[in-house]
């Protein structure tokens, strides 16, 4: 199969709503103003362990303009989690609309809704709180400890393997076939560290609960998980799904941040409380603090290797900080194995255990890359250092290890998300190309001889790293769409797939204009709403292009054939002789007739039906795009500052449905991964008080920053995807990690464990190396 | 001779302030602790977005007395007697500007919440220097944060939409 | 900014100092307003815009370098003179504020009205010798800037006084200099340090070395040790290794650390050993 004959698949298409966006039409979450909306605001612990002895909220209430304050005592009190996962979640139910204990600086402690924000404000500062302090833990392996501070120590909480030790989730895996390291030359046992990171979408969070002409709830929210929310929120205020109607208008950006149930419950119950309006928007402060962040993890890496570079053992050992709650606590965790460990032949044993513990620290939740990005830091580095040891080049090594067409992996059976995985073997890779592609792009050969023998203070080096992710979650994501037919022969397409900002809504009309023969265009694309589209389970673990566009091109040819049913009786031909063509139904022997027509016979004339159809989508197989990365740096050994000079990431994500939207997805990723590596990290005081919560401390990259980036699609056909496509949107932020540092040891002689590579750490492990030699 | 005003009283702490936004008059009544992002979106206009509220995103921009700066760090009230362009004063989808169609074009567009900003900084750029370079396009927006896009499309749309403006001759002016 | 009743925007530095100097309103003096308009204390009454003031100017008087107080930084850092300057050290500096809205908006009298560690100007000021002239109750005083955050000048910029202008004197045209802004990235905000370096040397002898270092502390340092060993000195291996020696006891005394001692120390040496 190939991507030839396509007409508007794998085809330049302008992203629908961008120029709206462009011109900043009022098109997200805060964009709208409802008569009589109240402000909400959240009074935030500050301390990271306490219960609360005492609330007064009377004088609180007495603020003009105040109409409701709320605390653990006027709320439901139903365990719950946040993260907006397929039903049921296997996160521990541990968290509550309100609770009267803190578990980290940031945790809610009430709700005030007022009609100006000032009055809400007001109210915040006159809510008297008598805390109880606890002793508060910060560290993983304190926390697992006998006697740690016990972080859930509440009787009702569920679904927790050990709260005593502070283990919100573990999952252990192995494969033996024979004695452990028992064929190996070498063994290589290094432990790679990232911290706190904060996924900083522009947007902040912000939701707008309201009522309809029914009474029903309306909640307009910045989500990734319309459906999730509509679930959790019904959950945590035990109300009716029918009552609650959920709509997410333009996302302002999300990375995993958004697919969580943040806001949406609290600002719900203020407006129950007050049959009001109510409108929550997190200040950027609150969204680093309060929303959702990375797992900071320690990945400890335990590899055998024989001297003709076969890899004969694998031992990883994951501890994630999950932070107060447990959100997404085992399904980062087991991921960040079932997403590295099939990218390589292991050919005896196999170990995997992962631990996610809470910490008195803001909560961990879902973040592009999804524990892989943690994964593949180790993996990749310790790739380039296992090729050290045997004297093999660590491109070769790579060559020769990676998983192949047809390949599986026994990890692929043991490890899903959450539970038992699905068998699967490899059904496109393209990454032979992609190493290929990488190498010219970045002139390695090269630049590899030009940079041997560096003696002077800046120094040149080159790195590289290969990686996987998935395409959705087999057997348990889906996703569905309908597609309606319009006299003009134009199309709504609705879709539960929540487009953040990513171009879903464009794709997804490019997979069904291709079936159904016309332009992009002539498919008017809504998502997502939950009155008025059908399900999808969200925007996350990369399956929108893969299982929503599925459910789309099924959807699209389920009316391709009713079209085709009118056409038949309007050309008074055979249906089986008939095709969709440029807007026409047109048969063999050359006879047509425009879908408007088909539109207006099925409307108004004949045998009188909406064209009209519904199809979902879930699969057995999730498969994984692959990457290829290459970086170019420069070290300054006196001052330990990185630079990278140059970026190259090739992606195979199968047919791109839309080339520039894809690059665009791989860029994004790259640099937000850049960001990870040189320069993000949240900092804590020694109490647990976040320390750089802005944008003005905690560093993202900005034009002055950016390295040059160069994305390269690797086309391949993935059979089991629309038009032979799988993901792409996450896997480009796990390259950076590993690429630069295996750049910086190719250029400095230094290895760096320790996320981000500041100038501080890098000058420290130059010092270090020198004081050994 | 008329006297020039060069003050203005609150009236219990609100501010009456004349100013131009997109070529109109306009009169404002602000609050004496209100930011001008938030007078702007309160009077519908929303294509000023407020990402972080401390100067440090970009997602604000406007255009102020002609220059580019945070809506976000400007108190309501010394807005007095400026003339504002905000996104929505640049170009329409209708009759969208340049940079507004080359960003689109270029695939530039993500989530599109830092796009009016990054559209309004580039404006300026173009109308002060037509022929950037990429390290002058880079130093001039690195005051309007993108995390989606790894900011390669927009560069390549601020090229795209000076060469078309050198084209037409000339940069709009607002 | 609750208490605010008066929104004053004076065209004359006189006028805006009498607003500042009324007994019977408590007010505040705003250039650029990227720091102030959020900090502002809760008590001003009367916010005094300094927008008018005709002080947006960069130009030459005399043989002295002048900078007018509300020059932003995109000004300077677009100022043809800035940039011919001390090889265009005071624009090299300007553009690495924060970022170009910033720049836009912001003054370099605001960035040196009060000491702040994240200030830019000050080391370059202290660097080049600037002289500050700011309007006082008691008339224009002009002071050397290194005096501007010294007990004894006890005028409060903004409050009490006004800065008017900064003066680079004519000495400092000529000399090669340099600034470094030493960050996590190229763009961070928040320096780990600041270094200003100017040397100017006739006939093979420096007969001007500055080193000054920012970021460590709201006030700025000369380090004069170092100045000291190389003044009057040729530029040699053994006398360039003697002021690299003091660089890094006047940077123990500032309390810099060891991580930033090195980083100061090697900007220094590449410095000098590029005009040997």
């Amino acid at each position: 199969m190939d991507t030839k004959n396509l007409k508007v698949v794998n085809r330049r298409a302008l992203k629908m709503d961008a120029l709206g966006l462009a011109c900043g039409e009022p098109v997200f979450t805060d964009d709208v103003d409802l008569n009589g909306m109240l402000y909400g605001r959240i009074l935030w612990s500050p301390y990271a362990h306490a219960r609360i002895k005492n609330i007064d909220t009377r004088e609180a209430e007495r603020v003009p303009g105040v109409k409701a304050v709320l605390t653990y005592k006027n709320v439901p009190r139903v365990p719950h989690t946040t993260a907006g996962q397929g039903y049921p979640e296997p996160s521990p139910y541990d968290t509550y609309i309100l609770d009267n204990k803190m578990r980290f600086v940031g945790d809610r402690v009430a709700a005030v809704a007022a009609e100006t924000p000032e009055a809400a404000e007001e109210a915040l500062k006159l809510i008297k709180v008598e805390y109880e302090i606890l002793p508060a833990v910060f560290d993983t392996f304190e926390a697992m400890r006998d006697g740690a501070p016990v972080i859930h120590d509440e009787e009702d909480s569920k679904n927790i393997p050990d709260a005593k030790h502070n283990i919100a989730a573990r999952f252990e895996f192995e494969v033996k076939n024979g004695k452990w390291f028992g064929d190996a030359d070498f063994v290589v046992e290094r432990t790679y560290r990232m911290p706190y990171l904060q996924h900083c979408a522009i947007e902040p969070h912000t939701v707008i609960t309201s009522f309809d002409h029914f009474g029903r709830l309306v909640i307009r929210t910045s989500t990734q998980v319309p459906f999730h929310v509509r679930r959790i929120v019904a959950q945590a205020l035990k109300m009716p799904v029918k009552k609650i109607r959920v709509i997410k208008p333009r996302i302002g950006g999300g990375f995993g941040s958004k697919q969580e149930i943040l806001l949406e419950d609290v600002t719900a119950a203020l407006s129950l409380k007050t049959g009001k309006p109510v409108k929550i928007e997190y200040t950027r402060r609150e969204t680093f603090i309060s929303s959702r962040t990375r797992h900071p993890a320690a990945v400890r890496l335990k590899t055998g290797v024989r001297k003709d570079g076969t890899i004969t053992d694998a031992e990883m050992d994951i501890v994630l900080n999950t932070g107060a709650y447990g959100s997404h606590a085992l399904t980062v965790m087991m991921c960040s194995g079932s997403h590295t460990i099939p990218m390589y032949k292991v050919k005896n044993n196999i170990k995997f255990t992962g631990r996610s513990v809470y910490t008195n620290l803001p909560v961990s939740g879902a973040y592009r890359g999804y524990g892989a990005t943690q994964g593949f830091f180790a993996w990749e580095s310790q790739m380039d250092i296992m090729a050290e040891k045997i004297g093999m080049d660590p491109v070769e090594f790579r060559k020769m290890n990676y998983i192949r067409l047809g390949e599986g992996s026994p990890v692929f059976k043991a490890m899903g998300e959450g539970r038992e995985g699905v068998e699967q073997v490899i059904t496109s890779i393209g990454l032979y190309d992609g190493i290929e592609a990488g190498l010219k792009a970045a002139g390695w050969q090269a630049k590899k001889e030009k940079y041997k023998g560096q003696t002077g203070p800046v120094r040149r080096g080159l790195g590289m790293a290969c990686m996987m992710q998935g395409s959705g979650i087999p057997e348990v994501d889906m996703a569905s769409a309908t597609i309606k037919m319009n006299e003009d022969g134009s199309f709504n397409l609705m879709v539960g797939a929540a487009d953040l900002g990513t171009g879903s809504d464009t794709i997804l009309a490019q997979i069904a204009a291709e079936v159904l023969g016309v332009k992009a265009g002539d498919l008017v694309v809504y998502s997502s709403d939950t009155d008025l589209t059908p399900f999808d389970v969200g925007a996350y673990a990369s399956s929108t292009t893969f299982i929503s566009g599925n459910a789309v091109k099924k959807t699209a040819e389920k009316v391709r054939d009713m079209i085709l049913a009118v056409g038949a009786k309007i050309l008074g031909r055979q249906k089986e002789d008939l095709r969709l063509e440029n807007g026409r139904v047109v048969a063999k022997d050359g006879a047509s007739c425009g879908l408007s027509e088909v539109a207006n016979t099925s409307l108004y004339y004949y045998d009188q039906h909406q064209i009209i159809a519904s199809a979902s989508h879930y699969a057995h197989t999730s498969p994984p795009p692959f990457a290829a990365n290459f970086a170019e740096v420069e070290v300054d050994m006196e001052t330990g500052r990185i630079k990278i000079l140059d970026y190259v990431s090739c992606v195979d994500c199968g047919t791109a449905i839309n080339p520039e939207l894809a690059e665009g997805q791989n860029d994004g990723a790259v640099l937000n991964g850049i960001g990870h590596t040189l320069s993000e990290e949240m900092e804590f005081s020694a109490n647990g008080t976040p320390l750089n919560a802005s944008f003005r401390r905690y560093k993202i990259f900005n034009t002055a920053d950016m390295p040059p980036i160069r994305t390269i699609l690797i086309p391949t056909y993935e059979p089991n995807g629309p038009f032979g496509a799988k993901s792409v949107s996450e896997i480009g932020i796990n390259g950076p990690l590993p690429a630069v540092a295996n750049a910086v040891y190719n250029a400095a002689g230094i290895r760096l464990f320790d996320a981000p590579f500041t100038p501080e750490k890098v000058r420290a492990a130059i010092k270090n190396s020198k004081g050994k030699k | 001779m008329k006297k020039k005003t060069t003050g203005l009283e609150a009236v219990n702490g609100v501010f009456e302030i004349s100013l131009g936004v997109n070529g109109a008059k306009r009169t404002f009544a602000v609050k004496n602790t209100e930011f001008l992002l938030d007078a702007l979106r309160r009077y519908g206009y929303k294509g000023a977005k407020k990402g972080c509220d401390t100067g440090d995103c970009g997602s604000c921009t406007v255009i102020f007395n002609g220059k580019p700066a945070l809506a976000c760090l400007i108190p309501a009230f010394t807005a007095h007697g400026a003339a504002i362009t905000t996104i929505e004063g640049l170009g329409t989808v209708r009759d969208p500007h340049p940079l507004q169609e080359a960003f689109v074009e270029a695939g530039a567009v993500q989530c599109g919440f830092c796009i009016p900003g990054m559209i309004l900084s580039s404006k300026h750029l173009l109308d002060v220097n037509p022929e950037p370079s990429e390290e002058e396009i880079k130093k001039y927006l690195d005051g309007n944060l993108c995390r989606c896009t790894g900011y390669v499309k927009q560069i390549k749309a601020v090229k795209a939409a000076a060469k078309k403006l050198r084209g037409k001759g000339r940069v709009s002016g607002v | 900014m609750n208490h605010i009743k008066y929104y004053s925007f004076p065209e004359t530095p006189g006028a805006a100092l009498a607003g500042l100097l009324n007994r019977k309103t408590e007010a505040m003096a705003v250039a650029g307003g990227t720091l102030a308009a959020k900090t502002l204390p809760e008590t001003v009454e009367n916010f005094v815009d300094l927008k008018n003031l005709p002080l947006g100017y960069v130009k030459k008087r005399g043989g002295d370098l002048v900078i007018g107080a509300t020059a932003t930084f995109d000004a300077i850092d677009n100022s043809k003179l800035a940039k011919r300057w001390a090889g265009g050290v005071i624009s090299a500096a300007a553009a690495r504020c924060s970022s170009q809205l910033i720049r836009n908006m912001a003054t370099i009298g605001g960035n040196i009205a009060r000491p702040h560690s994240f200030n830019i100007f000050p080391a370059v000021l202290l660097g080049l010798d600037a002289k500050v002239r700011v309007l006082t109750k008691t008339g224009v005083k002009t002071i050397p800037f290194s005096a501007l955050y010294q007990p004894e000048f006890r005028f409060r910029p903004g409050r009490d006084s006004l800065i008017l202008e900064i003066i680079i004197p004519g000495k400092t045209r000529n000399w090669a200099c340099r600034f470094e802004k030493f960050a996590k990235t190229e763009a961070s905000w928040e320096a780990y340090l600041t270094l200003f370096m100017g040397i100017w040397m006739k006939a093979g002898v420096v007969k001007e070395l500055r080193v000054a270092v920012g970021a460590l502390s709201p006030r700025p340092f000369r380090a004069e040790s170092a100045e000291r060993v190389l003044s009057g000195a040729k530029l040699a291996p053994v006398s360039i290794d003697a002021a690299v020696l003091e660089l890094g006891r006047d940077l123990d005394a500032a309390r810099a650390g060891e991580f930033k001692k090195e980083v100061a120390v090697s900007l220094f040496k590449r410095f000098i050993k590029e005009r040997v």
